[in-house]
């Protein structure tokens, strides 16, 4: 934070109130936003119960604008690293368009609202786990575990994975072992996707000083660790149907995707060297982020279709 | 006489858009509570006798 301050101070960017409603916009993360929109849209969708789909997109436009504060104030608090690192040194707060005071406000202001609106039109427990959710992002994975630990996105991954959560809070008012596990299918996902970002870009988190596995353990023991947690990331998939929230349909895709992710982690663990790891690394990112909208859609066209309905195995 | 503004006409465009966005915001979310009232309500509610 200290070094950008030093670095806008004296610019005529210092007087504030440069940013564009495009620059604002960019801070609330929009590519992550559409991600946790989709993932929160199946939890609704997925739940036992029905919402009048009024309140449903209430709800989603709540989610959204919370998931966009978590974006602004990891905006806010990383700006001295994004400034350093190749792929997010364009970002507003770095590139001096918004102060960093701003993004602050932005971020907590949209929070605020954003709790707020779910909790007084729909449903305060989905409002709960929103508020949660900002504060676990913001504070514990970007305050706390990203700058310290190794392990800054296995536990902060759990972060991205609560929205079907709160989708699902929106029908039900609670958690159940059904939200738990969609849940559970996104925290063992992120592990693997991150790290293979991390290994072809780990010269970028280096120059950060972010702990980053592959910086700290080296690119053979991140292989490992993406090969274990794609190892257990394939059967979690099979929950829902274990659990009775998913079918025939989604069972099949859940089969098929988890023999396409072991493939591509394995070729992340079998090419260690040059272009052609590189290669394997940028494939299984790419592929990580279609299996998880993959997977998700897999119970919308299942429910959208009517090919399974709820039937909870356990209670 | 004027008195001086420290801002640009450039910033006090980009001033304007950003105030005509938070407008919007604003008139957005009046009829987002609005609605979700009479959606919250039942559909009854426009029908009752007074």
């Amino acid at each position: 934070m200290r070094g950008i301050d030093a670095h806008i101070a004296g610019t005529a960017t210092a007087q504030g109130g440069q940013g564009t409603a495009g620059d604002y916009f960019a801070l609330l993360k929009p590519r992550v936003m559409s991600l946790v929109v989709f993932t929160a849209l199946v939890g609704i969708v997925a739940a036992p119960g029905t919402i009048h789909p009024w309140l449903g997109a209430v709800a989603l436009l709540a989610i959204a604008v919370g998931a966009g504060a978590s974006g602004a104030l990891n905006m806010w608090y990383d700006a001295d690293i994004d400034a350093v690192m190749k792929r997010t040194a364009s970002r507003p707060v770095p590139r001096g368009a918004i102060l960093p005071g701003e993004a602050l406000g932005f971020g907590l202001t949209l929070a605020a609202g954003s709790v707020l609106v779910l909790g007084l039109l729909v449903s305060w427990a989905a409002a709960a786990l929103l508020a949660f959710t900002i504060f676990f992002y913001a504070v514990v994975y970007t305050m706390w575990l990203k700058r310290r630990t190794p392990q800054n996105i296995v536990i902060g991954g759990a972060a991205g994975a609560f929205p079907p959560m709160i989708g699902w809070a929106t029908v039900t008012g609670g958690v159940d072992l059904g939200s738990i596990a969609l849940f559970l299918i996104i925290f063992m996902w992120t592990p693997p996707h991150f790290w293979a970002l991390a290994l072809w870009r780990e010269g970028d988190y280096a120059k950060a000083g972010i702990p980053m596995l592959p910086v700290v353990a080296g690119p053979d023991e991140t292989r490992k660790q993406i090969l274990i947690y794609s190892l257990l990331l394939a059967p979690i998939a099979f929950l829902p149907s274990l659990l009775g929230t998913t079918g025939l349909f989604y069972t099949i895709a859940a089969a098929v995707l988890g023999a396409a992710f072991l493939h591509y982690a394995m070729q992340v663990y079998r090419r260690r060297e040059g272009a052609a790891a590189d290669r394997a690394c940028k494939k299984l990112f790419g592929f990580s982020i279609l299996w998880l909208f993959l997977i998700f859609a897999a119970i919308l066209v299942e429910r959208g279709l009517g090919l399974a309905v709820f039937q909870p195995v356990f209670g | 006489m004027m008195a001086e503004t420290p801002f640009s006409p450039g910033d006090m465009a980009r001033r304007r858009k950003r105030a005509i966005a938070l407008a919007l915001i604003l008139a957005g979310l009046a009829v987002l509570f609005f609605v979700t009232t009479i959606v919250r309500l039942g559909g009854s509610v426009g029908m009752r006798s007074f």
